[in-house]
C-alpha cells in the first residue's frame, strides 16, 4: 500500500486508492464515465506548475473531457476568468454532502455523478471528503488530479517529487481526453 | 424516565418552591429528556460523517475494519462508530470544563465558604443563563454551582457509559447524547467562570476592560519572567497575590500563554499575553521565561523535557497534569527554590499559594543566572543553520498544516527568509518538523530570527453580557437590523496565516454585526494592526452593539455567549429560562442572528463547546482541520423539507427557506468562510427590512470575495421586499432566471409542534 506524503492522511484501514500516473490508463477511467464531475479547490489558485497554475491544467482537463465543473471555496471568480463558467458552486463538504445521496440529480439535473475527480484542495481535507465517498457513496468512484496520495481516493496519482513529472502527466491526460 | 424519588430530589436541588419563574418542563434533564429536539433537529441537520480511520481498536474483539458496510465484532457499523467517537470526544472536553469547574468552585470554597454569595454587578441580573435554563436553579451561591456541576458530572457518566462495547449502536442517538453533553459543557463552563469571577473579583458589569500589552516582544527581558500555561487562574492569580503583598509586582514579569494568560489578565493589567496556544513551544524555546507554573488542559505534554532545554524550571500545579514529578506541595518553600535553582528540578506543587510563593522565589534567582541562557537567534546564525538541510523534505510531510518548510529553510540557507517567516505565520507549533529532521535543523529556534517582536495590545476579557445591552441590542438582533452576532472561538489550529481571524472579525465589525471572541481566537484578533498601528480592540468599541468587537474572556467564557442568546430570548422576548430548554433553543434557532466560528479548532473542548452552541440551535463554522471531527450537521437546501409551524396561527408551513442552512460545517478558506457566517446569520423571524440588510452582506461579500451573485440566492429572498435596493435590479434579473416564486414571510416560526414535545406551540409565544 502506497504512504500518502503527508503523514496526517495515513491510512488507517485496508481500502486504499489505486494509484495510477499513465495519463492513457487515467483518461480511460474518464471516459468510461457516464457523468463525470470535476471539483475543484482553492489551492489550485496557488499552485504553480512550471509557468502555469494547477487550475489552468483543471479548465483544460474539463475542457477536454467536456466534464461538468463544481467551483469550491473563492474559485469561481478565476475559473470564470480562464473562459470556464462552473456548472455548479458549492463549498467542497456542500458537493461531497450531495454526491454521498445516490439520488441527487447532479450539477446538471441529469442524475448523480458516477465519478468525481478533485483537483486543488488541501491534502487533509480533501482526503477526509474522500473518505465519506470511501464510505458512504459506493454508487460512485473518485480520483484525484493533484500531486500527492490520496488513501481514501478510488484513483490516485501517486506522489509526484518533480514538477515536469507532474505537468507531463496532466498535459498527457489533457491530450489523451482530446482523443476520441 | 424520572422516578417521583428523583423528582423530588430536583425540587430540592433547585428549590422548586422559588418562584422567580415557573419551572418548565425539563429541569435537570436526563438524556432522553431532550431526545425528541435533537431528533427533530437532526432531521433538517443530518449527521455528515467523515471517518479519520476506518478501522475500530478499541476493545479486544478488534482491530475491526469498518470501512462502507463492514460493521465490527460487536455489531457496530461505521456511522454509528463516528458518532461514538464524537460523543467521548465531547465527553473529554466537557470533562475539562468540569474538572477545571469542580476544582475552581473547591479552591474557592476552601477560601470563602459555601455560602459565599454570586454577585455578578448591577448590570447582570440573570447571573447564569445556563444553569437557570438547563437545571431550572437560579444559583445564589458557590455551594449552587457545586450542584450544578455534580448533576453535570453525574450526567457524563450516563454518557461516557453509552460508549461502552455494546451499548449505543445509532448514530442519531449518539448525537443525541454529545448534543446532551455538550449542553452541560456550557453549564459547566458558565459555573468555573462566574466562580471565578466572584472568587477572583475579576471585572464584571462593565465593557471598557482594559487593554492589555501582548505578545513574546511585550516582555521585559531585563526582569524575571514567570510564565503561566494552561487554564486554570487558581495559581497565576495566587502569583500576582503574592507579588503585590511582597512589593514585587512592577520587578518581576508574568505572562501567559492560552486560556490562563486572558485569566490573569482580568486579575492584573500588568500580566502580559504572549499569545495563543500555537505560540507555546516557540516561546518555550526562546528560554526567556525562568519559571513555567502549568495549570491544566492545552499544555505541552513534554513542556519538562523542553523547559530543561532552556534551563527553565517547571512547576505543575494540577493533579490532571502531574507530569511524573516530584511532589512538594508539603517541603518548604525555601528548600524547592534551592533544588530548583541549583539543579534545574521541575515540581509538582499543588498547594497553590506555595507554588507562587516557590514560582516568585525561584524567578528571582534564575534570572541573573539565566541571562546567558536567553539568546535568541539571529538570522545570520538561522542561515548558518539552515545551511544543513539536505531537502529531504521529511519536515514538511509531517507537518499537520502542510506547510512547505523544506523550500523555506533552503532560502533560508541562501540568505532569503520572507519563505519562513510566512510559515511562522502559520505554524500550529507542534515542532514535529524538528523531531524528524535527519541533520537537526533547529526550525522552531529558526522562527526566532523571522518573528515580530513588537507589541500587540488585547482587551481584558470581560465575562457575561450586561442585561442592560440585551435589552438594547435584542429587538434589532431578532428583526434583523443588527445583522448578527458572530463569535469568533477556540483554539490556534489556523489553516493560513495567524491573522485570519482578525481579518474576518474586522470585516464583521466594519458590518457593524457584533462580534464576540473568546480564547485563542481573543488573542489572535489583536495581533494585527492597521497603517496607524491599531488593533482591531483599539479601533472597535467594547459593547455588545452594533460594530462592537467584544473579549468575553477564555474558553469557559463561552458559556456567557450562549448566554447571550438565551437573554435575548429571556430578557427581550420575555420567554421563561427555567428549565424550558426547547422553547429557547427554538427560539435561538429561528430568531436569534448568531454564528460561532472556530476557525482553529482543535481540541475536544472546542468539539463540546460548538456542540453546546448546536443544541441551542446556533449554527458553527468551522476551519478545514476540523474535518477530522468527523461530524458535521448539513442540510440540503434545495432537497430537505423546511416546513414550521406558524406560531401564531398554528398551522405547518412550508417556508421553503433554509435558514439557517447548516448548524455545523467545515469550510476551507477565509473567503468561503466569509460568505458562510454572513449566510448563517439568516432567520426565518427576520423582517423584510432586517433581511434586506443581512441579504446586502451576503450578496456583497459574495461579489468581493468569490464573484458574482451567490447562486443560491432565490433560496433567501422570501418576497421582493427582502431585496437590498442597492442590487435591486440585479437581483429581479437573476430571480428571473431561476423562476423564482415568493415564499411565506413568518412573524413567529417555530419547530415546536413539528415533533413529538410535551411543550405546547403555545409556549413560545413570549411577551413581546
Amino acid at each position: 500500500m502506497a504512504l500518502p506524503y503527508h503523514k496526517v492522511n495515513v491510512l488507517t484501514g485496508f481500502k486504499a486508492a489505486a494509484e495510477m500516473k499513465d495519463p492513457k490508463a487515467l483518461a480511460k477511467v474518464i471516459k468510461k464515465a457516464q457523468r463525470p464531475l470535476l471539483v475543484v479547490g482553492p489551492k489550485a489558485l496557488s499552485i504553480k506548475i512550471g509557468e502555469k497554475l494547477f487550475v489552468e491544467y483543471l479548465v483544460e482537463i474539463a475542457k477536454a473531457g467536456n466534464i461538468p465543473v463544481c467551483a469550491t471555496a473563492h474559485t469561481k471568480g478565476k475559473l470564470e476568468e480562464l473562459g470556464l463558467v462552473p456548472d455548479s458552486t458549492y463549498d467542497i463538504m456542500e458537493i461531497i454532502n450531495h454526491l454521498k445521496d445516490p439520488e441527487w440529480k447532479g450539477v446538471k439535473g441529469e442524475g448523480n455523478h458516477d465519478l468525481v475527480l478533485f483537483g486543488g484542495f488541501r491534502t487533509d481535507l480533501g482526503n477526509q471528503g474522500l473518505s465519506t465517498l470511501k464510505h458512504f457513496a459506493p454508487h460512485l468512484r473518485t480520483m484525484t488530479l493533484c500531486r500527492f496520495y490520496y488513501p481514501n481516493a478510488t484513483f490516485s496519482l501517486p506522489n509526484i517529487r518533480k514538477d515536469e513529472d507532474w505537468k507531463a502527466l496532466l498535459e498527457g491526460l489533457v491530450e489523451e481526453l482530446k482523443t476520441s | 424516565m424520572k422516578g417521583t424519588k428523583r423528582l423530588e430530589e430536583i425540587k430540592e436541588i433547585i428549590r422548586a418552591e422559588e418562584d422567580w419563574e415557573p419551572v418548565g418542563p425539563t429541569p435537570m434533564p436526563h438524556v432522553p429528556d431532550l431526545r425528541e429536539w435533537d431528533r427533530r433537529l437532526l432531521k433538517t441537520y443530518k449527521p455528515f460523517y467523515a471517518p479519520f480511520c476506518d478501522l475500530c481498536c478499541l476493545c479486544t474483539y478488534g482491530k475491526c475494519d469498518l470501512t462502507g458496510t463492514n460493521r465490527g465484532a460487536c455489531g457496530i457499523d461505521i456511522a454509528s462508530q463516528q458518532g461514538r467517537m464524537v460523543t467521548i470526544a465531547c465527553c473529554m472536553g466537557m470533562a475539562a470544563h468540569a474538572g477545571h469547574a469542580a476544582h475552581i468552585i473547591e479552591y474557592l470554597i476552601e477560601k470563602y465558604g459555601e455560602d459565599y454569595p454570586i454577585d455578578l454587578g448591577n448590570q447582570v441580573n440573570v447571573e447564569c443563563p445556563n444553569i437557570r435554563l438547563v437545571l431550572g436553579m437560579k444559583p445564589k451561591t458557590l455551594g449552587d454551582l457545586k450542584k450544578a456541576v455534580e448533576y453535570a458530572a453525574t450526567e457524563l457518566v450516563h454518557v461516557l457509559s453509552s460508549t461502552h462495547t455494546g451499548q449505543e449502536g445509532d448514530p442519531v442517538d449518539y448525537e443525541s447524547k454529545a448534543l446532551h453533553i455538550s449542553m452541560l459543557d456550557h453549564v459547566c463552563m458558565e459555573a468555573a467562570d462566574v466562580a471565578q469571577i466572584v472568587g477572583f473579583k475579576f471585572p464584571t458589569s462593565k465593557a471598557d476592560t482594559p487593554i492589555v500589552d501582548m505578545g513574546w516582544g511585550s516582555v521585559d527581558k531585563s526582569k524575571p519572567v514567570i510564565l503561566v500555561v494552561g487554564h486554570n487562574p487558581a495559581c497565576s492569580t495566587e502569583i500576582i497575590d503574592y507579588l503585590r503583598e511582597q512589593g514585587l509586582e512592577d520587578k518581576v514579569e508574568v505572562c501567559g500563554i492560552c486560556c490562563t494568560a486572558l485569566e490573569t489578565t482580568r486579575y492584573s493589567d500588568k500580566a502580559k499575553i504572549i499569545g495563543p496556544l500555537s505560540r507555546q513551544l516557540f516561546f518555550v524555546r526562546a528560554g526567556i521565561a525562568d519559571v513555567i507554573v502549568a495549570d491544566e488542559q492545552c499544555i505541552r505534554t513534554d513542556l519538562t523535557v523542553e523547559a530543561s532545554k532552556v534551563g527553565s524550571v517547571v512547576i505543575a500545579s494540577s493533579d490532571k497534569a502531574c507530569r511524573g514529578l516530584e511532589e512538594a506541595s508539603e517541603r518548604p518553600a525555601d528548600e524547592v527554590v534551592k533544588e530548583m535553582v541549583e539543579q534545574r528540578k521541575h515540581f509538582l506543587i499543588l498547594d497553590h499559594r506555595k507554588a507562587a510563593e516557590v514560582a516568585v522565589k525561584a524567578a528571582m534567582e534564575l534570572a541573573p543566572r539565566r541571562k546567558e541562557e536567553k539568546p535568541l537567534m539571529t538570522k545570520e546564525q538561522a542561515q548558518e543553520a539552515a545551511k544543513a538541510c539536505k531537502a529531504c523534505r521529511n519536515c514538511e510531510q509531517v507537518c499537520p498544516n502542510l506547510l512547505p518548510l523544506s523550500e523555506a529553510i533552503q532560502k533560508a540557507a541562501e540568505g532569503r527568509f520572507e519563505e519562513l517567516r510566512a510559515c511562522f505565520e502559520r505554524c500550529i507549533g507542534c515542532g514535529k518538523c524538528e523531531e524528524v529532521c535527519p541533520q537537526d535543523v533547529p526550525i522552531q529556534k529558526m522562527f526566532q530570527s523571522v518573528a515580530s517582536w513588537e507589541t500587540w495590545k488585547c482587551r481584558a476579557g470581560r465575562g457575561p453580557v450586561m442585561d442592560t445591552e440585551i435589552r438594547k441590542v435584542g429587538a434589532p438582533i431578532v428583526l434583523g437590523t443588527i445583522p448578527g452576532v458572530v463569535a469568533f472561538v477556540g483554539c490556534s489550529n489556523f489553516p493560513e496565516e495567524i491573522d485570519e481571524v482578525a481579518e474576518m472579525a474586522e470585516e464583521f465589525a466594519r458590518r457593524k454585526y457584533i462580534v464576540v471572541l473568546t480564547g485563542c481566537s481573543a488573542m489572535v484578533a489583536g495581533m494585527r494592526k492597521d497603517k496607524d498601528g491599531l488593533t482591531i480592540y483599539e479601533k472597535f468599541p467594547p459593547d455588545f452593539d452594533a460594530g462592537g468587537v467584544v473579549n468575553i474572556g477564555s474558553c469557559v467564557a463561552n458559556a456567557h455567549i450562549s448566554g447571550a442568546v438565551m437573554k435575548i430570548a429571556n430578557i427581550f422576548a420575555n420567554l421563561p429560562l427555567r428549565a424550558n430548554y426547547e422553547v429557547i433553543a427554538d427560539y435561538v434557532l429561528n430568531r436569534v442572528g448568531a454564528c460561532g466560528v472556530a476557525w482553529g479548532a482543535m481540541s475536544q473542548k472546542a468539539a463540546s463547546i460548538g456542540t453546546g452552541f448546536n443544541r441551542l440551535g446556533v449554527p458553527v463554522v468551522l476551519g478545514p482541520h476540523s474535518s477530522k471531527y468527523r461530524r458535521q450537521y448539513l442540510s440540503r437546501k434545495e432537497e430537505d423539507d423546511w416546513t414550521v409551524m406558524d406560531g401564531r396561527k398554528k398551522e405547518l408551513v412550508d417556508t421553503k427557506e433554509p435558514t439557517p442552512e447548516h448548524l455545523c460545517i467545515v469550510v476551507e478558506s477565509k473567503e468561503r468562510a466569509m460568505v458562510t457566517i454572513a449566510k448563517l446569520c439568516m432567520r426565518k423571524n427576520d423582517t423584510p427590512q432586517g433581511r434586506q440588510i443581512k441579504l446586502t452582506h451576503y450578496i456583497d461579500l459574495h461579489k468581493r470575495l468569490i464573484g458574482g451573485l451567490p447562486p443560491d440566492l432565490h433560496h433567501f429572498v422570501r418576497t421582493e421586499r427582502d431585496i437590498p435596493m442597492f442590487f435591486k435590479r440585479e437581483v429581479m434579473e437573476f430571480l428571473k432566471q431561476k423562476g423564482w416564486q415568493r415564499k411565506p414571510v413568518l412573524s413567529l416560526p417555530t419547530l415546536i409542534g413539528t415533533y413529538p414535545s410535551k411543550v405546547s406551540v403555545d409556549a413560545v409565544v413570549g411577551g413581546k
